[in-house]
Order: C-alpha cells, then structure tokens, then sequence
C-alpha cells in the first residue's frame, strides 16, 4: 500500500516538474521580445529512493537558472564604450562638416570674390564703384568668418551640453542600479526571484557603458558594483554615487566625490563628446583663428603701406574687434575698420609713395590670392582645403571605427544571444517534451489509481 | 549553434539598413549628380575640390581682365593710330610751307592746319577709358595735358612710372602709358612745344625751323610707332592669353568633375545592384520570419 501511495506522491510530483517545465517554456516564448531577458533552464534531478526495495521518488525541479555568460557579458561592457564614443564623435563632427559648407561656397569663395574685388580694382583704379565692391567683399569675408566661429562656437556648446546630460543620465542610471542591487540583496538568491532583477540590471548595465566606460564587478550576492575613471566609485552595493556637473572655463566638468574626473572617463558617449569638444573643435577654432589673422594681417600690410583715393596711406582694411591677443578669436572678431567702410575712396589701391589712379596695391592684394604667405608653404584657400580636409578625415575615421567597433559589438551580442537569447524552435521542442512528459506521467499516475482502486475493490 | 529569435532579427534589420543605405547613397548620387555631399564622403578629394575651386576662380577673374585689358587696348591702338595719321598730315603740311615760292597766304594755311593737328594730338594724348587716362602713367586719374583756351598746353602732368594688370599669375599688360615718353621722349621739349616752334617757324617761312620741327615729328613717330608695336604684342599676348584661359579652364573644370561629380554609369548600375539586394534582403527576411517549428505543431 505505502509503495502504491509513494508512486502516486512521485506521480505528482513528476506531473508538477514538467507543469513546471512548461511553465518556463511560457515564460521563454513570453519574453522572446524582452530587452536584457536571459533564457531560463530548468535543472531537474531524480529524487533519490528511501530504501534499495523502491525504485525512486519521481523527478523534481532542483533550480531555474539564467542562461548568462559572464565573459561575454564583460567583453561587451568594454567593447559598448568604446563604439559608442566613436558614433558620439562621428555625430559630432557630421554637424561640424556640414557647416563647413561646400567647396567654392564657403571660405574659400569669399576669398576668391574678395581677391577678385582687388583684381577688379587694379583695372580700374579710379571707379568708385569697384572701391565699393571691395568694401563689400571684405564686409563678406569678414562675415563668412564670423559666421563659421559662431557655428564651430555653436557645435562646442551643443556639444557640451550633450555633456551635462550624460553626466544625468549616468546619475539617473546609477541610482537605478544600486536600487536593484538593494532589492537584489534583500531577496536573497537563495528566493530565486533575482533572476529578473539581474535582467533588468544588466539592460541598465548596457545603457551605463554606452555612455561611460565602466568596471564592472560581480557581487557575491547577485548584485553589481561599478567603478568610472580611475576606479572612482559610481555604485557600491546599494549606494549609488552621484557625478556632479560642474563648469570649468567655460565647460561642463564631470566631478566624481569632488575630484574632477574629466579627463578620465575617455570613452562611452561622453567619452567622445569630451575629446571632439576639448581637442577636436578647438583644433578645428584655432585653425580657423590663424587664418583670418593671417588673411587680415597680410592685406592690412599692404593695404595700410598703400595709397587711398584721397592720397591718405597707413589704413587698416580690417580690424579686430574686441581687440585680439595672438590669433586667438581672430574669426569671430575680424571686421572692416569702420573709418574705410564708411568711405570707399578711402581703400588703398595705389603703390606706397605712388600717385592715387596707380593700382599697385590692388594689384599686390590680388596677388594674395597665389601667395605661399601661411608658413611661407601654403596660401589662404589651401589652408581652407586642409582645414576642411582635417575635418572630414576625423569624420571618416570616426565614422569608419564606429562602424568596425558596430561590428564587434554585432558579433559579441550574436554570441551573447547564442548563449541567453530565445529560440522559438527549441521552445518549441521543449514544448513537445514536457507536453508528452507530463501526458505520460498521467497516464502513470492513472494506471497506479486504478491500481489502488483494484487493490481496494479486493477488500470490498 | 543556436540560432535564436533575437539574433535573427537584429541580422535581418542590419541586412535591411545596409541594403537600403546602400540603395539610397547610390539614389542621392544618381539625383543630385555629385558623388561628394560632405568632406568625410572623401576627404582627399575635397580638398582636391576646394584647389580646383579656387583655380577656376583665378581663371575666371583672368579672363575677365584679359577682356577688360583688351578693350582698353583696342582703345589705346586706335589713338597711336591716329597719332601716326596726325603726324604725317603733319609732315605733309609742313612740307607744303617749305621754300621761297609760298606765299604768305599758303604759309598761314599750312600753319593753321598745324594748329589744328595739334589739338588733336593734345586731344588724343588725354584720351581716357573708363575713367582713367591712357598715358598718364600710374597717375591715371591725372590728366596728362592741359591749357586755358586756346593758351599754350602744360607740360606733361602725368606720371613716368606706367601701369600694369595681371592677366595670369605672372604675365601682366601695360595698360596706361607713360605721355610723355611718347611725346617727348629724349628731345629737350615736348612735341606740344615742337609744334608751336613749328607753327611759328611756318609762319615766319624759316625753312631750317621747318626742318628742325620735321624732324622733331618724324621722331615722335618713330617712337609711336615703338609704341604701337608694343601694343600689338601685347594685344597678341591677349589672344593668346584667351585661348590659353580657356583650356586651363576647360581642364580645371574637368577635373573638378572629376573629384566631385557623380560617374552616372557606375552610380546607376550600382542603384540596381543596391535595388536588387535590397529586394533580395526584403525577400530573405520574408520568408526566414515566416518558418518556425511553431508552425508545424498541430
């Protein structure tokens, strides 16, 4: 009799396994859509006989587990960082070399009009109307100038901008995960309710590392600790350590426990946006300064040793204001000094000590046009061409390595996905063989009944 | 391997953006003709792109001083011409007062036909295009020559340094004159003053003041006539100059295209290559999403 009972317990408990199974199949199937969702894994084991005269107990479910790979999911935490920095770079520069404009219709075709102007000029010397022209085509460049300072000014602080909000975002995730890692610590693994939680972490895990590089360290308990920078504590079991945004010349800075961090935390999204706005930009500004000074301090040379219609000499043409230092805010500051703007017979076309109706200066300005006057190697518009040519060289390259680190990425999720992701085809066997489990195992369940009720039917 | 729902999927969306990424830069290149839309699309030739900008441009500009060098030059030949003319009408109304046999009356004629051929050498010698004036040197808002009424005319008022234009980065054309090398040259007085003497000589029938203004014209003449042949070669120079413009601008321009504009034949067969990966891609997507076990279970 007890035997037949024990047969019908394990019957039970065997219906109750592969129910179990199919229920983690459901939850599979459910989840095949789910971000961060890891395939779940029954283990079952056989209990164990009571003595060597039974032959077991049935089956029963021993844990559920997560189907999670440790070291891919390290490889992809420094792997993210690293794409993501090159695609915040590359989105970066994209705006920037579009406000380049296009060859013939920027920089480099105000020049040219400009030295046309003085070309046009050195014909007729004594044409009120060619003086005009080159005060208007050096109001123009003076304006293409300005305008591509205050775009390339506008790209740093949009930029930076995007700074300030990684650093919330990176707050905002922080404090996110250290709530899990509490929740996780009070529920204890042993509950097996942390499967979830550790999903739902590491999605949030994933969406830190796009923005900052970060260390990742596993808790004993389940949980997670994350360093920035140079080990500088973000989560620490359930503390989260905010960063502070803080503006340093002029710049948001990162600051992590009072210790400016900045120029620690060099890849992630944030990564990239700090290296294109602290060194690219201000690459591509200082380049750009160093040309309008260049152009305005060789035409003003020649201009101000020059003749003007009314025989007056020692004029500027273009003058910076505010006053510059160096070449430093040349572009934004460039304009046509006010006195000449405000009287065209008063540019300079004439020859140093020649009569006015000479066009030598004008003619010498024009010629600026093929001076090697950068360096002594290069002339305006070639320093144009290299500029622009910086720009979309860091561009490509950025858009290039986004492009190679996508694909590590691609692969590294590809083997991830092989470990934890979902397939519907063994869902779907799984769904067979726990359906014909549990159906066989009726069935016994059923001739043991009807065991039990013939043995019963005995004593009637 | 396992091959799951996810992985599937993310293959399936990257095949589908690639091909359509693809199909639509080759789109973009077809319609807009330029292979080049930003710097990074190929840096290298932008900058190539900005050079030949910057080279049509100074081509440009050339040529259109070489026209406007032209023009005045057409100008400045028509007035040694009729220098050359006025000095040999010159000559042959001197020539006509010479000897014993003229009479007062033909003496006064001829005088007065020098008078008049050297207003119009004073009037040619201020002749000013747009502007400025052709043979007063660099000064060429200066008139060259000037008199009250009929009084005597000024010494030359202009510059002796003379004035080019650049019609290439090393080739310029002289576009005002020095006056009065043409009028004066190396003789001790002008031909304005030559003239008067002259005149007066006629009237006075002082056949050695005739001579000796003779050959003060003859020798204007010649240097006229320099003048002139300097004009013409440089007047060749412009000819030369246009067809030599125009090539250079012919090649920037092709190399321009070169570097930015879009070869249709490899754009459009690549459109239908990205069109056919893209319908393939749609295809593949299709039919690997609709087959799972799933549908097999009854």
């Amino acid at each position: 009799m007890s035997s037949l009972f024990s047969s019908l317990t394990a019957a039970a408990r065997a219906l109750d396994a592969q129910r179990f199974g199919l229920d983690v199949t459901g939850q599979n199937i459910a989840n095949v859509n789910t971000p961060g969702y890891t395939r779940r894994v029954i283990d079952m084991a056989a209990v164990p006989p009571e003595s060597n005269r039974t032959a077991g107990r049935g089956v029963d479910v021993v844990a559920v587990r997560s189907a999670r790979d440790l070291l891919i999911e390290r490889r992809l935490q420094q792997e993210v960082p690293a794409e993501r920095r090159e695609g915040a770079l590359a989105d970066v520069l994209g705006v920037v070399e579009v406000a380049l404009g296009k060859p013939g219709e920027s920089i480099d075709g105000a020049l040219d009009r400009f030295f046309d102007a003085f070309s046009n000029l050195s014909q007729n010397p004594s044409s009120s109307v060619a003086r005009q022209e080159v005060l208007l085509q050096a109001d123009s460049l003076a304006d293409t100038f300005r305008d591509m300072a205050e775009r390339l000014a506008l790209s740093q602080r949009d930029t930076d901008g995007q700074v300030a909000s990684a650093g919330q975002d990176i707050n905002e995730l922080t404090t996110q995960i250290a709530k899990i890692n509490e929740t996780i610590a009070r529920t204890g693994e042993s509950a097996g309710g942390i499967l979830h939680l550790q999903d739902e972490q590491s999605v949030l895990v994933r969406q830190l590392s796009e923005i900052v590089d970060i260390d990742v360290l596993q808790r004993a308990d389940g949980g997670v600790d994350i360093t920035i920078g140079n080990g500088r504590a973000l989560v620490i079991g359930e503390n989260g350590y905010q960063v502070q945004t803080s503006v340093v010349a002029g710049v948001n800075h990162i600051f992590s426990a009072g210790v400016d961090v900045t120029s620690e935390l060099s890849a992630g999204k944030i990564g990239g946006l700090i290296y294109a706005r602290d060194v690219l930009v201000p690459g591509y500004q200082t380049a750009l300064d160093s040309l309008a000074y260049e152009v305005a301090n060789n035409v003003n040379a020649l201009h101000a040793a020059g003749v003007g219609g009314d025989g007056g000499t020692g004029r500027n043409l273009f003058t910076f204001t505010p006053a510059i230092v160096g070449s430093a805010g040349a572009a934004s500051a460039i304009g046509v000094n006010a006195a000449v703007a405000a009287d065209g017979n008063l540019v300079a076309a004439a020859g140093p000590g020649a009569p006015v109706g000479d066009n030598a200066t004008a003619r010498d300005i024009a010629a600026l046009r093929h001076g090697k006057v950068i360096g002594g190697t290069a002339t305006f518009n070639e320093t144009w061409g290299q500029l622009v040519y910086r720009v979309g060289r860091d561009s490509q390259t950025a858009a290039n390595e986004q492009h190679g680190r996508e694909e590590i990425v691609t692969q590294v999720d590809a083997l991830r996905d092989q470990v934890s992701g979902i397939s519907l085809d063994e869902e779907a066997v799984n769904l067979v063989k726990y359906q014909k489990a549990y159906e066989a195992n009726a069935r016994f369940f059923r001739a043991i009944d009807s065991t039990l009720d013939t043995l019963l039917g005995m004593l009637r | 391997m396992r091959l799951t729902f996810n992985a599937q999927n993310r293959n399936s969306t990257a095949g589908l953006e690639g091909a359509a990424t693809r199909l639509m830069e080759f789109q973009r290149q077809v319609s807009t003709g330029k292979r080049i839309e930003k710097p990074s699309d190929d840096p290298s030739a932008t900058l190539g792109a900005i050079g030949e900008h910057t080279e049509t441009a100074a081509i440009d500009q050339y040529a259109r001083a070489t026209d406007s060098v032209a023009s005045r030059l057409a100008v400045i030949d028509t007035v040694l011409s009729d220098l050359i003319v006025q000095l040999e009408r010159g000559q042959v109304a001197a020539a006509s007062a010479r000897g014993s046999t003229k009479t007062q009356a033909q003496r006064d004629a001829a005088a007065t036909d020098l008078e008049g051929i050297r207003d119009t050498l004073f009037s040619d010698m201020n002749t000013a295009f747009n502007g400025t004036f052709v043979f007063s040197g660099s000064a060429s808002t200066v008139q060259p020559y000037t008199r009250v009424g009929s009084g005597p005319i000024s010494a030359y008022a202009g510059s002796t340094s003379e004035m080019v234009v650049d019609i290439d980065q090393h080739r310029e054309i002289k576009i005002a004159f020095n006056g009065q090398l043409v009028t004066q040259g190396a003789d001790a007085q002008d031909v304005f003053a030559e003239f008067d003497d002259l005149i007066a000589a006629v009237r006075a029938g002082d056949d050695a003041g005739i001579e000796a203004g003779m050959s003060a014209l003859e020798r204007m003449f010649d240097r006229v006539s320099t003048a002139q042949g300097r004009v013409g070669a440089d007047q060749r120079t412009i000819d030369e100059q246009k067809v030599r413009l125009s090539e250079m601008r012919r090649a920037s321009v092709k190399r321009l295209s070169a570097l930015e504009d879009t070869n249709m034949a490899q754009a459009i067969t690549g459109m239908a290559q990205a069109d056919a990966a893209y319908k393939a891609a749609l295809g593949a997507v299709s039919s690997v999403t609709r087959m799972s076990l799933m549908d097999y279970l009854r």
